[in-house]
């Protein structure tokens, strides 16, 4: 191989170093009162999408499931896209096809009909109605359109096969939040629409993962295997959106896997609920906390060893279950990489960005290697996001030379512009938006989050649990190592 | 044909068994309810005017519709939004515009113009955009042109092509003097996928032909300025393409022909109709040597390709000519369809297919879906959308507008010969 054509990750090294593309066409020094997002009306590279593409991730997690979307087209297409482009799976979502009428006259009609349209071609178990910012602004009353749209099922379909048909309606104006909230809408809709009443408690727990690929739900799944705990995972993705490819099939297709309708029911009857994401999922599990009594947590997102033991211990408090010594020993194969490849993290000046939940276990799992975290940001606005961080920070913060700086709820442009006044950076960890932040700063990119859509195979890899953090480690590891010695010396390391 | 179609939807399929074939109705809302190939205007003024490069991209409306806007091309420009939250819409967004215009051209200086883009939200709630854009175009001294693309105006993305068409129309093209330039021609609906417009421009050029300006693949500011100086127009997305030349027709003169430059006949006919215009000497030299290295090139392909079954569902006006062009790969078209059709453009697919070959417009998931499961085509061609439902049932797939190689010309037509061949080997398939 010619010096000039290894890859660092995502950025070919002939391009960081001899040719380098710039960016954008037009890039200038720029106006230093432009640069805080807040002092912008502008808003330039957002890292966050809108609100319903979170609810419909989460509807996608459901067993013959489909969200309908009562918007324009365009709103269900590109999510339907971005589902593609990340997932390489199909993403069945329905429109409500608005057009000029229902933006005049409301969406009643599409939704009724919409619905017995969508009913009759492909007799889905649970539709989840998820709005969109035009719905929301012409104020559809979804409720009573809902009821209506039953009346015709009812009608059309009889009674007792209407009424198997689970609705369950999340309101996400875009306008208002992005796709984190749209997420954690949709769970905590879907618990107050279907979790019944605590008659028989078993002892289940309830996972709700927020955010994470097919990869880092098999992990958790791992985890409780190995501890022996049962479990209901809330959008469990894992198989609808990383199915095997068997054909023939019957039509209409619907991904194997999702969590079953009458798991969901149970949810109220489980001993204890976690939501791995704070921000994504979080408010389901303090609704099942608050209406049925059952104990809950919300985060944080088990990246690294001690989210990853903090999630452990929940489980073992809530179930009485021991720590298995299998597990064990996946930490200390963690831990041992960690020495192993430490003398190469050590003091790396390092920028993270993404959905707050992953950057803030991230955060920590980069100090835990000595890493130097110089600028973290999140893309979405949350309140938690600066505890988490600062509490990480804080148990490190005798390694740093100098303070980390804290974005929330910023955009890309405030974010490079700031790791353009930095000395030096090693490394960006963030989605696939940042390839072009790490190309204009020269620095290799590694992929974690949401969206990563231009390399494969990342949705499979875990990032949480003992094992996905040891492998976020190799990839850490591996971008440095490839940046620093491009010309494969590896044999003098 | 065994194709269930709810009952809205009658006449929007047709099995072609006369010549001149019964066309699909096409043109119509979709029906609510259906898992839908369409995207929304917004989409179809985005991927027009995506690709020029000295403006500045403002998206006035949710965060929501920019990123998704960003995705039509892959390029990697700077993406302005408003974001509109929620405050904005309960208080009117038109002050956040005008302070957001002012600063994105402080921050981009040197851009020749803004487009802003109005979507849903913006449409309901009826802002004063033009008002607002004029205030801002007197105080940052360019041009500040909306484009009013709401996703839900028209009835799919088709809408938004002639909206940005009126807008390069009305405010980019032609804008500055000059003299004709005697061989001198324009490509208009040519957006250069993967290197298209580069093998169009060199077969121009063996004609002796000079490409001023490719809307919008190559179209910065400046080109189009000039665009009015090209003595034809050479239409090759009819979507786009038509509305403009007829303006430009009729603004300047100009005239223009409709062609296409995928596969090996509609090349050589494209270079016959443009050489004749100009009284070209060379043109049959050309298309002879053209044709003859592509048939040599293709010739290990097609013995893979012969018979079998393919269906085609794409952008509009290009599903004739890539009809056409399959059947040089010596393969059946069983379905050729489209998200957004028009009457000329199924006319022309129509005539161009065997009978028996289902015509279908708007055709939504579950209708392909049945009709891949019926049909069992060999290899399916269309966008990224459909293509991980095919492969889940077993169905090799080509995606177009492709991703790798040019297919345009007669080079681009053995690009395509390789890239049918290899999927529809492809060793997968024989492990499943
Ligand atoms: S809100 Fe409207 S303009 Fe924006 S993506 Fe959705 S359909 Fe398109």
């Amino acid at each position: 191989m010619r010096l000039k054509e290894i890859p660092i990750e995502g950025v070919p090294y002939d391009q960081l170093r001899i040719e380098k593309v710039p960016a954008a066409p037009a890039y200038q020094p720029r106006d230093p009162e432009l640069v805080p997002a807040a002092n912008r009306a502008l808003v330039v590279n957002p890292d966050r999408i809108c609100m319903p593409i979170g609810a419909m991730w989460a509807v996608l997690g459901v067993h013959r499931a489909i969200p309908f979307v009562q918007g324009a087209q365009g709103c269900t297409t590109y999510a339907r896209y971005t589902f593609c482009r990340i997932f390489k799976e199909p993403a069945t979502i329905a429109t409500a096809s608005f057009h000029e009428d229902a933006a005049v006259f409301g969406g009643r009609r599409n939704l009724v009909e919409g619905l017995r349209n969508l009913v009759v071609r492909y007799w889905p178990e649970v539709i989840g109605v998820v709005t969109t910012c035009s719905s929301e602004i012409m104020g559809d009353d979804i409720g009573s359109f809902l009821k209506e749209a039953r009346a015709r099922l009812r009608a059309e379909i009889g009674p007792e096969k209407a009424e198997q048909i689970a609705l369950v309606q999340i309101n996400t104006p875009s306008f208002a939040g992005s796709h984190v909230e749209g997420y954690d809408r949709a769970a905590k809709a879907f618990l107050q629409t279907l979790a019944t009443k605590r008659d028989t408690p078993h002892d289940r727990v309830n996972i709700i993962p927020g955010l994470l690929y097919p990869g880092d739900i098999r992990e958790i799944k791992h985890i409780l295997r190995e501890m022996g705990i049962e479990a209901t995972i809330l959008f469990d993705i894992s198989d609808t959106l990383d199915a095997p490819l068997e054909p023939p099939q019957r039509i209409p297709y619907y991904p194997p896997g999702g969590t079953r309708l009458a798991e969901i029911k149970e949810m109220g009857n489980a001993c204890a609920t976690i939501a791995l994401q704070a921000d994504a999922g979080g408010s389901g599990a303090v609704y099942l906390g608050r209406k049925f009594g059952i104990p809950a947590v919300a985060g944080p997102t088990p990246v690294g060893v001690a989210a990853t033991d903090a999630l452990l211990q929940h489980l073992s408090r809530f179930t009485g279950r021991a720590i298995p010594a299998t597990l064990r020993a996946e930490r200390g194969r963690l831990v041992d990489a960690m020495a192993d490849t430490f003398h190469h993290t050590m003091m790396k000046r390092v920028a993270i960005f993404g959905d707050p939940d992953i950057v803030a276990g991230v955060t920590r799992f980069v100090c835990e290697l000595g890493m130097t975290p110089v600028a973290v940001a999140a893309g979405t606005f949350s309140k938690r996001f600066g505890q988490e961080v600062e509490a990480a920070f804080a148990a490190y913060r005798d390694l740093f030379l100098d303070t980390p700086k804290v974005f929330n709820g910023s955009d890309l442009f405030e974010f490079e512009e700031y790791l353009k006044t930095l000395p030096r950076l090693d490394l960006i960890i963030g989605n696939s938006k940042g390839v072009d932040i790490a190309r204009e700063l020269e620095v290799p990119l590694v992929r974690v989050g949401f969206p990563i859509y231009d390399r494969f195979g990342y949705q499979k890899r875990p990032i949480v649990g003992y094992r996905g953090a040891e492998l976020l480690l190799y990839e850490i590891v591996n971008a440095l190592l490839d940046y620093r010695y491009p010309d494969d010396r590896t044999q003098q390391l | 044909m065994p194709l269930e179609i709810l009952p809205s939807r009658r006449g929007h399929a047709v099995v072609k068994e006369s010549d001149p074939p019964v066309l699909p109705v096409c043109g119509q809302p979709t029906v609510p309810g259906v898992i839908s190939e369409r995207a929304c205007a917004f989409y179809g003024a985005r991927w027009v005017l995506a690709p020029i490069p000295d403006v500045i991209h403002l998206v006035h409306g949710p965060v929501g519709c920019a990123y998704y806007g960003r995705n039509v091309r892959r390029k990697g420009y700077r993406l302005f939004s408003t974001n509109l939250e929620e405050r904005d819409v309960v208080f009117g967004a038109g002050e956040k515009l005008y302070r957001a215009i002012l600063e994105a051209c402080t921050l981009v200086p040197d851009a020749r113009a803004v487009l802003v883009y109005a979507t849903c939200v913006v449409g309901i709630t009826g802002e004063d955009l033009p008002g607002i854009c004029k205030r801002a175009a007197r105080v940052v001294g360019r041009p500040v042109v909306p484009v009013n693309a709401p996703g839900f105006c028209g009835a799919s993305q088709a809408a938004g092509h002639d909206i940005a068409a009126r807008v390069l129309l009305e405010h980019f093209i032609g804008k500055e003097a000059g003299e004709p330039v005697e061989n001198g021609v324009n490509l208009l609906g040519e957006f250069n996928v993967q290197g298209d417009l580069d093998e169009i421009e060199a077969l121009l050029e063996q004609l002796g032909l000079k490409l001023i300006c490719a809307i919008s693949g190559r179209a910065s500011v400046a080109t189009m300025a000039q665009a009015h100086r090209a003595r034809l127009n050479i239409v090759h997305c009819r979507r786009t393409g038509h509305f403009l030349a007829e303006g430009m027709r009729e603004k300047f003169g100009i005239p223009y022909v409709k062609v296409s430059f995928f596969g090996i006949e509609e090349t050589a006919t494209a270079l016959r109709v443009i050489g004749q215009f100009f009284g070209a000497t060379e043109v049959e030299e050309v298309i002879a040597q053209g044709i003859r290295a592509a048939k040599v090139a293709a010739a290990p392909f097609l013995s893979k390709l012969g018979g079998k079954r393919v269906g085609l569902f794409f952008g509009a006006s290009r599903i004739g000519s890539m009809a056409k062009a399959f059947k040089e790969l010596g393969m059946d078209v069983v379905l050729a369809g489209s998200q957004f059709g028009c009457q000329e453009d199924y006319q022309e697919a129509g005539n161009k297919v065997a009978s028996g070959t289902v015509l279908v417009d708007d055709a939504h998931e579950r209708e392909l879906l049945e009709f891949v499961t019926y049909r069992q085509p060999h290899l399916w061609v269309g966008g990224t959308k459909e293509r991980f439902l095919m492969q889940k049932l077993g169905i090799p797939f080509l995606v177009f507008p492709q991703e790798n190689d040019p297919f345009a010309g007669f080079r681009g037509f053995v690009n395509l010969a390789r890239q049918a061949a290899g999927l529809v080997s492809a060793p997968v398939w024989r492990l499943t």
